[in-house]
């Protein structure tokens, strides 16, 4: 084992909101796939990554709540707290990234590896070198500059052992306001449900149960309360049938699922602002969009501040951006070569930019290299 | 947590097979009557089969969203628009309703209405039955709706009170999941256990009824003599809210979500989407589809469905029913059937308070009491309409979220009827068909499109103040369903007939309701623009005043319950007097249907008839003489007038 990257709070502070970031980035992602789906079709793949998302929220939660138990403070309107994509992935590959795509087999497999089970590739060390630091990753250490993690879990694996190590020199690591934790009572999740966090045990649960969630650490296809992991879920659309409990990780035996990847927009890949032509209805939907976003990431801020309520004026929230996602994905993009706008997620700085070009967090708009 | 269905529980029990198995108990029906019978008597061990009458198809996420795509397509956004039409178990349907001219019966549709009063009553016949386009709102009855013939001198008395009852409220409150607030509940009698928290926290008020409220809170009303002040007040509602903590003695409570065959995550939260009726987008709203998967999932209930029960076998000599004949049609869309028998120890009709009776009629059996199938009940609604002089976000919220109840008893009801108000999120979307309506008028009256069409649909429709008014309706042996042999569907089963008529001592309540909508807009400073028309199907005059009535679906009264076998039709527990191994079960038990929604009482009236089904399993233990019939040799049967 190499010495751990995580020495006190602060470090400890820097991988959370770390954490936070990581668990947002696949958010943008999932939705760019779930609201290319032509409405009243594909039901089986739009609930599979509808959930895959909603459960990402769960752990953007969770680890807010351990970041408040420490006494950190969660941004997430920081500059760079949303990705610009396409971005790597955070699986030790370096030969493919992690872009906002329609729904489609490619889309797939990108989930698939985002989701992966880890394997470190030696019982050495957790992180590997990165091997590009012109684009961003997704599982980056935040301390040691150049690395990143093989993997999602063994991002929080290193994590639960910092809090391990900081905690037993410092009894007053758990010094957060308990106030500012999000209860079971204000966010809703289809699986798995939010803990909060007051000790090295609640934090420890909470993490695991981010890990165990995405890629069933060794838990197997469905964990203790037969829940699929993200990872199988998604497979199930490789595969073309559900798995039951019980099932082997290689050959489900449920019903079958059907996918029909024509029943989709087919969306300009990790489209950006730049793409849009200057002055069009589209653009300014476009840059809508991205304010909305950014309105809809302070008002998680504020949530995750003291005002747990929010979260339920987030409901409708995320219809108002359902809506602005169809506004977009319905619409061809000029010059793209037939492809409909989507999204572009580059959350200006400031909610209300005015008319003119938002300043974006990922630097100046620029078109995507593939 | 999704509502696991058993993958092929529609289709895998063979019906020659079953029809060769001793049942514990036969249930006719598969919706939140039979479908909590079932689960409670598989979960003693029972072996229970369901016959159902809709198409035999697997309760997955996949086929709801079938339904769901059939309804946003639909012109017609009534209750049946989710389901497909099946002749051979219809479905009455809203849009039948048509007037009813004396001696003129319409027999347009599935019920034939022979009137005088016509009535657009429907009920659902899929697996789920009528919670597949309920409203899910649940109050508890009152205590005096027990005892109406005691304390008001109208209507009838119950054989058990509310107190008998409340524990199995409370059990059902659980099976449906209920979210409701206890301080909010807990008037006019109604009482809860000591620490009683409802599963769910109350949903909230929508902001239009908070607007409501600002101005109706404190409005005095004397009524009979009694004053009393008029509050808005939320209801309870079978639809998934935040779970309390405090729930169960703080062990809380899990929501059921959607049900499915394979994992599926959604329907733990209501989402506040303003199309619960006929149909939650995400079935967050309950429907007896959860508990029905449940039932499946304990492995000894079995389920036949495209069974229509066609008649009640019974033994002469010792008046127990012997077997139920149905016809099984192999598809939907085709008039070919096999006629099928189903045997067992007990026999649990649950189909509804129109279908109940249809049967036992069809099948010669009246009661001795001869009130099969009289006593019809359902709501009678009367709605009001105005514009509110500010806009009050209409059509934000589920359906409904609030309303008045406080004129839901009292002294008066020595008089006249009494009501419930409930403030419609939908705007005057059942009055007069919003926002399509002001759709249309803006598109083709206004010629709006783009923005202005927007703006001009927002301003009109987010003023609309809806008060429906659902009114008491009381027994009288004189509203009845019959059946006619000469009259039947493409299967050969005697379609219902309904006689009914609204009676005075619901058109004073309904006239009382009208003048206080009056003042109720009055004091909101709204515009009333409710007008009645004489040509509408349900139009109905009372003291040179003409009113527009519809329907609840709240269906009752038809073999109501009581303590002497001359007077009513089953006992306290809901069986036959006359067939000691028979229960008719469901809202035709009811002797008074109050001014609540029927369903959370008939989920509370079903949890205690098990108990009292599985007692009599335990004693009846000896073999079972069984006289078989041979389905085909039935006595044609005798036929009301």
């Amino acid at each position: 084992m190499t010495a751990s990257t995580i020495d006190n709070r602060d470090d400890l502070i820097s991988y959370l909101h770390a954490a936070m970031a990581l668990e947002h980035a696949t958010i943008p992602p999932y939705l760019t796939a779930y609201y290319s789906i032509r409405s009243g079709t594909n039901s089986d793949a739009a609930h599979i990554i509808r959930v895959v998302a909603v459960e990402e929220m769960l752990h953007l939660t969770l680890a807010a709540n351990v970041l408040n138990a420490i006494g950190g403070t969660p941004d997430l309107t920081l500059p760079g707290f949303v990705p610009t994509y396409p971005a790597y992935l955070p699986d030790g590959e370096d030969d493919f990234t992690v872009d906002l795509r329609p729904f489609s087999p490619e889309a797939v497999e990108t989930f698939c590896r985002i989701e992966r089970p880890g394997e470190a590739p030696g019982a050495g060390s957790r992180l590997v070198r990165t091997a590009d630091r012109a684009r961003p990753v997704l599982v980056s250490s935040p301390t040691v500059e150049g690395m990143r993690f093989y993997s999602i879990g063994e991002f929080y694996e290193e994590i639960i052992e910092g809090l391990e190590k900081v905690a037993a020199d410092d009894p007053g690591l758990f010094c957060g306001d308990p106030t500012l934790q999000v209860g079971p009572e204000y966010f809703y999740s289809g699986g798995g449900t939010v803990t909060t966090v007051r000790d090295l045990d609640s934090a420890r649960r909470a993490l695991r149960a981010i890990a165990a969630q995405g890629e069933g650490l060794d838990s197997g296809v469905h964990d203790a309360d037969g829940e699929l992991a993200h990872y199988y879920r998604f497979r199930q659309l490789q595969l073309g049938r559900y798995y039951q409990v019980g099932d082997r990780p290689d050959s489900p035996s449920g019903p079958p699922l059907g996918v029909s990847w024509d029943d989709v927009y087919r969306l300009k890949v990790s489209a950006r602002l730049s793409d849009y032509p200057a002055g069009s209805e589209l653009a300014r939907a476009a840059r809508g969009f991205n304010a909305d976003y950014g309105a809809f990431l302070a008002l998680l801020t504020k949530a995750f501040n003291g005002r747990p309520g929010l979260l339920q004026d987030a409901v409708w929230y995320m219809f108002r951006l359902r809506d602005g996602f169809n506004r977009l994905v319905r619409n061809p993009l000029p010059g793209s070569g037939g492809l409909n706008a989507a999204p572009t997620f580059e959350v200006p700085t400031a909610v209300d930019s005015g008319p003119h070009a938002p300043r974006t967090v990922g630097g100046t708009p620029r078109a995507v290299t593939r | 947590m999704y509502a696991k269905f058993p993958d092929g529980a529609a289709r895998r029990t063979d019906p020659a097979a079953a029809a060769e198995v001793l049942y514990d108990a036969v249930i006719v029906g598969g919706g939140i009557a039979g479908a909590i019978v079932a689960s409670r008597l598989g979960e003693a061990g029972k072996r229970v089969l369901i016959l159902e009458a809709g198409p035999a198809e697997d309760l997955t996420l996949r086929g709801y969203e079938a339904y769901l795509d059939r309804f946003y397509s639909a012109i017609s956004k009534d209750n049946q628009a989710p389901y497909p039409v099946v002749a051979n178990a219809p479905m009455p349907r809203g849009t039948d309703a048509r007037r009813i001219f004396p001696g003129a019966p319409d027999a347009s549709a599935y019920i034939v209405q022979n009137g005088p009063f016509a009535t657009d009553t429907t009920y659902t016949r899929v697996l789920g039955g009528t919670t597949m386009h309920w409203e899910a709102k649940t109050l508890r009855m009152l205590p005096e709706d027990f005892r109406m013939r005691t304390l008001y001198g109208e209507g009838a008395d119950w054989p058990l009170g509310y107190e008998d009852l409340a524990p199995y409220y409370t059990e059902a409150e659980r099976e449906i999941g209920v979210s409701a607030d206890v301080e909010d509940q807990a008037y006019l009698g109604i009482t809860f256990d000591e620490g009683y928290v409802f599963p769910m926290k109350g949903l909230p008020l929508s902001y239009l009824d908070r607007m409501v409220a600002g101005d109706i809170d404190g409005m005095p009303v004397e009524l009979d003599g009694e004053k009393r002040e008029l509050r808005v007040r939320p209801f309870p509602q079978g639809r998934n809210g935040i779970p309390n903590p405090a729930y169960d003695g703080g062990k809380g409570y899990v929501p059921r979500g959607a049900v499915s065959t394979y994992q599926v995550e959604v329907g733990g939260r209501c989402q506040g989407n303003n199309n619960c009726v006929p149909i939650c987008p995400v079935q967050a709203k309950y429907n007896a589809g959860k508990t029905l998967a449940a039932a499946l999932r304990t492995g000894r209930v079995d389920l036949v469905a495209q069974a229509v029960a066609h008649k009640v076998h019974v033994d002469e000599r010792t008046g127990r029913v012997t077997e139920i004949e149905y016809r099984r049609y192999d598809r939907p869309d085709s008039p070919g059937f096999t006629t099928m028998r189903a045997r067992g120890r007990l026999f649990v009709l649950a189909a509804n308070a129109v279908e109940n009776p249809r049967l036992m009629l069809a099948s010669g059996l009246r009661s001795s009491s001869g009130l099969m199938g009289r006593n019809f009940m359902d709501h009678a609604y009367l709605l009001a309409w105005a514009l509110l002089p500010e806009v009050a976000g209409t059509f934000r919220g589920t359906n409904c979220t609030g309303g008045i109840t406080d004129l839901r008893g009292g002294r008066f009801r020595r008089r006249q009827a009494a009501f419930s108000v409930d403030i419609h999120n939908d705007g005057w979307g059942w009055a007069r068909g919003a926002p399509m309506t002001d759709l249309i008028d803006l598109v083709d009256a206004g010629g709006r499109y783009g923005e202005s069409l927007r703006q001009g649909l927002v301003d009109r429709v987010s003023r609309q103040l809806q008060l429906a008014f659902m009114v008491e309706v009381p027994a009288d042996p004189s509203n009845r369903v019959t059946v006619d042999p000469a009259i039947t569907d493409s299967l050969g089963n005697m379609r219902p007939i309904l006689t009914y008529d609204i009676p005075e001592y619901t058109m004073r309540g309904v006239a009382y309701a009208r003048q206080l909508s009056k003042r109720i807009f009055a004091r909101l400073g709204a515009e009333d623009h409710t007008a009645y028309d004489p040509a509408f199907w349900g139009y109905a005059v009372h003291t040179g005043e003409g009113y527009e009535i519809r329907g609840g679906n709240h269906l009752a009264g038809t073999h109501v319950m009581g303590r002497d076998p001359s007077t009513s039709v089953v006992n306290a527990d809901q069986r036959c007097w006359d067939h000691e191994n028979l229960y008719l079960v469901g809202g035709g038990s009811m002797p008074t249907v109050g001014t609540s929604n029927v369903t959370l009482t008939v989920a509370a009236l079903c949890l205690r008839s098990v108990r009292v089904m599985l007692a009599q399993l335990a004693s009846e233990t000896a073999p079972i003489h069984l006289t078989s019939h041979g389905a085909a040799r039935g006595r044609s049967p005798e036929v009301a007038q």
